[in-house]
């Protein structure tokens, strides 16, 4: 995935939209006090300046799916693992909740159902049946919309043809109407994202760390 | 002891009996071996899409406002048609929401896995049963052998 933070204006369309895609529980003001909230992908804020004279940048932060994902070896039950597609999955029957991958993540971006999952009414009739409802106990996170790569790819072989180049879009990058995000296949050097990632913008997130995160944000130096 | 018997002859008479409580007694044999039906007839998306689906009492209708009609069963059909509900199948098959499994017939079918593979002789049956058993086991092992993606998130999301 790319994101364009030059474009990015902080609306959280994306935030609003991976919510309802996959049935993420609703954290209340006093659960989000002691930081239990749930997000599979949060907008960090960054001011520059003095007031008044500031300057507010934007990051969305979600799952990197690095490659050397720090999470994964510290998992003792292997429920989190890098799958063939190159994919940081979560295996939720497989979790047992002992939150290691979590404490071991430098982005914070895995969240912990602390309790089973409640919507404000009547927010629990529009769940996404392609995607199940994580009980209480269970970590997770951002799967890059693995219900809707699945369903592309499945469309395309009842076709028989391959998957296009954006094809695939996750729900964040459906709705970002800034088209901040681009999602697409890092392994095809045609494609959309592996083009933009060799952009003289292209950053990566605590690279320094060695994770190999597999998101690449565009940002202008100065 | 002649309790406990008793006790254990009403278990047993009762607990295959379970399953097949179903709403009308559905005949699949007459209706795949008399009628000719394909299980796509009624099946509709077994053969493209993640679900199989099970007909609608309108269906069912079109042939039975006139084909057996004075049946008993029929008529309990005829009756569900006129309240304009749905008839209140049992599911037989599917798994429970904790194993948080998604299975697709779409894959399936075009790979050309027979409908028996998994449901048994249907043709031959009444009203569904769990003829074969569905567990990660069975999944995967046919996976492996006939190089199917036996990772996790193939049917665990
Ligand atoms: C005339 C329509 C019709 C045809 C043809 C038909 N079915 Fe069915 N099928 C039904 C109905 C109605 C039910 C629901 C009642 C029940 O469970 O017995 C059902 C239920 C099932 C179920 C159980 C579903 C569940 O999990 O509850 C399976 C499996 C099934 N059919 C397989 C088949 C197969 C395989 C064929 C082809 C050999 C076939 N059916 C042909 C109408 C049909
Ligand atoms: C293509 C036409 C057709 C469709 C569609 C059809 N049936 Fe039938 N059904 C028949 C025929 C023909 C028979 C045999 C009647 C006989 O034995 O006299 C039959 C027999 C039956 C019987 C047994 C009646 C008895 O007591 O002997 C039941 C119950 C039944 N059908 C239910 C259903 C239901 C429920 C559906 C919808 C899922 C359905 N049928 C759809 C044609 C159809
Ligand atoms: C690889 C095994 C497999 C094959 C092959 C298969 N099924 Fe299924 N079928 C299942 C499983 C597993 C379920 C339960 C799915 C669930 O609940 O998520 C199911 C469910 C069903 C149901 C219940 C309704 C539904 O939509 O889930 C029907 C009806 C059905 N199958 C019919 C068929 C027919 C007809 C065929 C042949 C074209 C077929 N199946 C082939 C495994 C299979
Ligand atoms: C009799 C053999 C057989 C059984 C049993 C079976 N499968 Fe499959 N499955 C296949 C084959 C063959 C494919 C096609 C693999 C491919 O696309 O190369 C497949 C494909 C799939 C796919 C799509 C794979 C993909 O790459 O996206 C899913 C999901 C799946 N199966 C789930 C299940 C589940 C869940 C069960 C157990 C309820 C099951 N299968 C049981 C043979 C089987
Ligand atoms: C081909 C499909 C398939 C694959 C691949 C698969 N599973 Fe499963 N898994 C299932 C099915 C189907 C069930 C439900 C079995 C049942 O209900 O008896 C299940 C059940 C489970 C359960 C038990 C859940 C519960 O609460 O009962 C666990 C744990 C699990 N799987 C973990 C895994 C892990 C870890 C992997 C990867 C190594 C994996 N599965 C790969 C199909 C699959």
């Amino acid at each position: 995935m790319v994101i364009d933070l030059d474009r990015c204006t902080g609306c959280e369309a994306c935030v609003v939209a991976c919510h309802s895609e996959n049935n993420i529980g609703m954290s209340t003001p006093e659960e989000a006090a002691r930081g239990r909230v749930n997000h599979w992908i949060r907008i960090d804020r960054y001011y520059e300046g003095q007031f008044p004279d500031i300057k507010v940048k934007y990051r969305p932060v979600l799952c990197q799916h690095c490659d050397e994902a720090p999470c994964e070896p510290v998992c003792p039950v292997n429920a989190t693992y890098h799958n063939p597609e190159g994919l940081n999955v979560q295996v939720y029957n497989r979790c047992v909740g002992t939150f290691y991958c979590a404490n071991n993540c430098p982005y914070t971006v895995r969240s912990f159902n602390w309790f089973d999952p409640k919507w404000p009414e009547p927010m629990q009739l529009q769940h996404n049946p392609d995607v199940s409802i994580r009980p209480g106990g269970v970590m997770e996170k951002c799967t890059f919309c693995i219900q809707r790569i699945k369903r592309v790819e499945d469309q395309a072989d009842a076709a028989g043809r391959p998957v296009a180049d954006g094809e695939v879009q996750p729900a964040c990058v459906q709705s970002c109407p800034a088209e901040a995000m681009i999602f697409g296949d890092l392994n095809d050097p045609d494609s959309k994202v592996s083009r933009l990632a060799g952009d003289g913008r292209a950053t990566k997130l605590m690279e320094e760390l060695g994770t190999k995160p597999k998101v690449v944000y565009l940002e202008k130096a100065r | 002891m002649k309790h406990l018997f008793l006790l254990l002859l009403s278990v047993a008479l009762v607990v295959p009996c379970l399953r097949a409580d179903q709403p009308i007694l559905f005949p699949h044999s007459t209706h795949i071996n008399k009628v000719h039906l394909k299980c796509i007839d009624c099946h509709i998306s077994a053969d493209t899409r993640d679900a199989a689906t099970i007909p609608g009492v309108r269906k069912c209708m079109l042939c039975h406002a006139k084909i057996a009609a004075d049946k008993p069963e029929i008529k309990k059909l005829a009756a569900i048609a006129a309240s304009g509900r749905e008839i209140p199948w049992q599911r037989v098959y599917g798994f429970e929401k904790a194993a948080a499994v998604k299975f697709r017939h779409g894959p399936h079918a075009r790979h050309k896995v027979a409908c028996a593979t998994c449901h048994g002789d249907m043709p031959n049956a009444i009203t569904a049963q769990p003829l074969v058993k569905h567990n990660m086991g069975t999944c995967i092992s046919c996976h492996r052998q006939n190089n199917a993606s036996d990772d996790c998130a193939t049917c665990h999301y």
